[in-house]
């Protein structure tokens, strides 16, 4: 377990960099479709700066942004938007994830909505990757931890 | 142009070598710590030089900086290792 700590350089880096890493995560999402990237990369970024929160605040301070429970929820949700896309496009009368049939419902051209439904696939990706990843590093740094817990607990 | 940019390329290779070394045979865990994260630092040097001579370096830039990132994090993440187990 990761207690907080009085590190005055990595406190106030972890706080300079935090919006820059959010950002850039969300660039790196948003240019998939045309530079090096995409869902799975952006959500890496988006659990590096959760990881940085974590070694540099501790873990219990983290825990306050972001649980385990919230963690499984956001994971979800991602593919529930990724195969959500992929059987809309099935009920419009096309093939899995044949984002052209979304033109219907979003009403642009059929090019057009290729590309948004590509936008919104990364979307879930990097959601399900973020929450995943991020609950990796946490059990994997409160391991021990947790069991204690339970046996206090029970 | 292109030879001077390979040229500094292998330079960099071998200074990465060097770095390996240390962080091989380092002696503690301090110095392999050091010798990993100047490895980090040469590795995006020499990505953006291969950007220079494939002339995409609006798409090595992009790789080059999620390296950085990961790179510093990772330093970040092992010193508090250190630390927690206290063998330095």
């Amino acid at each position: 377990m990761i207690r907080d700590s009085q590190d005055v350089i990595v406190k106030t880096l972890a706080r300079l960099l935090m919006p820059f890493i959010i950002v850039y995560a969300l660039y790196v999402v948003m240019h998939g479709h045309h530079s090096p990237g995409g869902g799975f990369q952006g959500g890496v970024i988006l659990a590096a700066g959760f990881v940085l929160l974590g070694i540099s605040y501790g873990l219990g301070e983290t825990r306050k942004r972001m649980s385990e429970k919230v963690a499984g929820v956001i994971s979800s949700i991602g593919v529930f938007i990724y195969a959500g896309i992929g059987a809309l496009c099935l009920i419009l009368g096309g093939n899995y994830l044949d984002y052209g049939k979304l033109s219907k419902v979003l009403r642009v051209t059929p090019a057009q909505a290729r590309s948004l439904g590509i936008l919104g696939v990364e979307i879930g990706v990097a959601l399900a990757v973020m929450a995943v990843m991020f609950t990796i590093f946490f059990v994997i740094f409160t391991v021990g931890e947790s069991l204690e817990d339970d046996r206090s607990g029970k | 142009m292109i030879d001077f940019f390979l040229i500094l390329s292998v330079g960099m290779c071998v200074l990465v070598l060097c770095c390996l070394y240390r962080a091989t045979y380092g002696p503690g865990v301090l110095n392999r710590a050091a010798g990993i994260s100047a490895i980090g630092t040469k590795t995006l040097i020499i990505l953006l030089i291969m950007g220079v001579i494939y002339d995409r370096i609006d798409m090595f830039i992009d790789i080059s900086m999620v390296y950085a990132l990961l790179n510093f994090i990772g330093t970040v993440v092992l010193a508090k290792y250190i630390e927690r187990t206290g063998e330095a």
